[in-house]
């Protein structure tokens, strides 16, 4: 027998090992989508078989044809659409006051010193609990909700970029100085480059939390969107409507998290962090 | 230059939308909670009776319980449907509201609507049998819980050896098949889909009518600032109302009331005809809001006493 031919005998054997379809599978994308279905399809099966019986255990077959007469009804879209509106806005001001927050704090010692205590307290505060108090002074409309969403948005952003401007490296502050750059120019040359990973981490973060923070003002005060839905929907005791609208829910915030990575990649293409994903 | 002109325009609009809806207050913004007892307010939309007095409603559903009397104080409505409890706990930590017209009374009648529930073969009968269980209510402090406890005490039981747990309504019945709970207070829908479960569930008692027969549950209330500013608004507002409360009383079995629930509750229809509809009341009786204040004072919700003819519209009571 040949070196070559032991070879391909070798190879023989190992080949139904590496064709073995589970670890296939492990290698791929794909096995994300196949758990996801493979519990879904457990779902199925318990509300069918009865293996769990309750009002707010429909089959998911069920809930997907909630989805789809939703859908065409326009009452999804309807209801996405009020909790996208609230969420994108709660989530733009509080963005915008993070970063200024986290700039102004992170390159300026006397507005560290007055306004971080504060700030450090307000982030340990959970949104649902001052929620109440806040309906005195705000209302139960959007004012409330986008309020709402703000203040969970913020913690993060602001910490992220107060982290990235406060890891600076010195020396390229002291060029900017010998260069004559102007306090403008350095934040907008310098100072916002070198955080700008950082601060599209911690907006990243926020994303998912202003969605949420939407839901939940929904469902405490509210006439529209997803979190109100879920509620009447619980008390009309119709749960496949109720999960119809989870599923459409989950849907928009991995489509957010797509739109922002993209945005992400675009301008952060020069930085290496982005080639992670 | 441009955007100031449009700026200042947008500024004169609503200074004088402001003056409009200051002078006449033709719109009134009603807060409800989306279940049967409501029914009378959409009925009278749907019917046009308050067109009729010139009148538009804006209903606006709650469903958390958070918005309530603080919506109501921050002027977020102007008129709430809410429990008589929850009224007496706010006016006595100094809100200042109006009972401006009754909403639900737990009226003598054959059917239950609402009741104590408990696992079917556990054995409970009376509160003497709860010592030591877990009962679910779905707000401390409430109706609910206020009317489990007096039960409880009413038929043998010690209220401060049984706990109290917090369930939705919505959760109930998942919560006393999976035993978490040992009996539960519930309301309908899910009282009436679960009482027809006799392999699981049993019917323990009506809390309501045991403890006190022809019990004010909820009504209507304002605050008093815009009671007294919105006087005329509110007659009117009273009397179309009270319109939709005698409708609905003629016609507890008409197709069409059926369509008017599913539409705000958002039940199915089919579910909607299977609830037994209980009359509603048009008068409030001052007497039986008094027993339900005592009530409280005896378990140690309120302390001080209640004006419940001040702080009560006389429409409401005649």
């Amino acid at each position: 027998m040949s070196i070559a031919s032991s070879l391909t005998a070798e190879l023989k054997v190992q080949a139904p090992v590496r064709r073995k379809p589970f670890r296939d599978l492990a290698r791929t994308r794909l096995s994300g989508a196949v758990l996801i279905v493979v519990l879904l399809l457990l779902w199925e099966v318990s509300a069918a078989r009865g293996w769990i019986v309750s009002d707010n255990w429909p089959r998911f077959s069920a809930v997907l044809a909630a989805a789809w007469r939703g859908l065409l009804s326009g009452e999804l879209a309807d209801i996405l659409g009020s909790t996208l509106y609230r969420t994108l806005v709660g989530y733009v001001a509080g963005c915008i006051f993070g970063v200024a927050f986290g700039l102004l704090l992170g390159s300026n010692r006397y507005f560290d010193w007055t306004l971080r205590p504060l700030i450090e307290i307000q982030r340990t505060l959970p949104s649902p609990a001052i929620i109440p108090p806040l309906i005195l002074f705000l209302g139960v409309d959007d004012t409330l909700k986008i309020f709402i969403i703000m203040l969970a948005v913020f913690p993060p952003v602001f910490v992220n970029t107060y982290g990235g401007v406060r890891g600076l490296d010195e020396t390229l502050l002291l060029t900017a100085r010998t260069f004559g750059l102007s306090r403008f120019d350095t934040l907008r040359k310098i100072v916002l480059p070198a955080a700008l990973p950082a601060m599209t981490a911690g907006m990243r973060i926020a994303l998912s939390l202003a969605l949420i923070m939407a839901v939940i003002g929904e469902m405490i005060s509210g006439a529209s969107g997803v979190g109100n839905y879920l509620m009447s929907m619980q008390y009309a005791m119709r749960a496949d409507s109720m999960y119809a609208a989870v599923i459409c829910l989950a849907a928009a915030g991995y489509l957010l998290n797509r739109i922002f990575l993209m945005l992400e990649r675009a301008v952060l293409h020069w930085h290496h962090s982005t080639r992670m994903e | 230059m441009f955007s100031m002109t449009v700026l200042s325009r947008a500024a004169l609009v609503a200074a004088f939308t402001a003056l409009a809806t200051a002078a006449s207050a033709q719109t009134v913004r009603v807060n409800y909670i989306p279940i049967t007892d409501v029914t009378p307010l959409f009925v009278a939309i749907d019917k046009g009776y308050f067109k009729d007095e010139g009148l538009t409603i804006v209903p606006t559903p709650s469903t958390g319980g958070a918005a309530g009397v603080p919506g109501l104080m921050a002027g977020a409505f102007d008129v709430m449907y809410g429990n008589v409890v929850s009224t007496m706990l706010a006016q006595e930590q100094g809100f200042k509201l109006e009972v401006i017209s009754a909403g639900t009374k737990q009226f003598d009648t054959p059917a239950n609507t609402n009741g104590m529930l408990a696992r079917k073969g556990a054995g409970i009968k009376t509160g003497k049998d709860l010592e030591g269980k877990t009962v679910a209510v779905n707000t401390r402090n409430g109706i609910i819980w206020l009317f489990a406890r007096a039960w409880i005490a009413k038929s043998g039981g010690d209220a401060s050896k049984v706990t109290f747990k917090e369930v939705p309504f919505p959760q109930m019945p998942d919560a006393l098949r999976g035993k978490q709970i040992d009996a539960a207070f519930m309301v309908n829908p899910f009282f009436a889909a679960s009482v027809i479960d006799t392999d699981t569930f049993e019917f323990v008692a009506a809390p309501y009518r045991e403890v006190q027969p022809n019990v004010e549950v909820g009504h209507y209330i304002s605050t008093q600032e815009y009671f007294r500013k919105n006087r005329e608004t509110m007659a009117k507002y009273i009397r179309a109302f009270r319109k939709g409360v005698q409708w609905y009383n003629a016609n507890l079995k008409d197709p069409d009331l059926v369509r008017i629930i599913s539409g705000f509750t958002k039940m199915q229809p089919e579910l909607v005809a299977k609830l037994s509809l209980q009359e509603l009341p048009e008068v409030i009786n001052l007497g039986a809001v008094a027993t339900t204040v005592k009530l409280m004072k005896e378990n140690g919700l309120i302390s001080s006493d209640i004006d419940l003819e001040a702080m009560t519209a006389p429409e409401a009571l005649k």
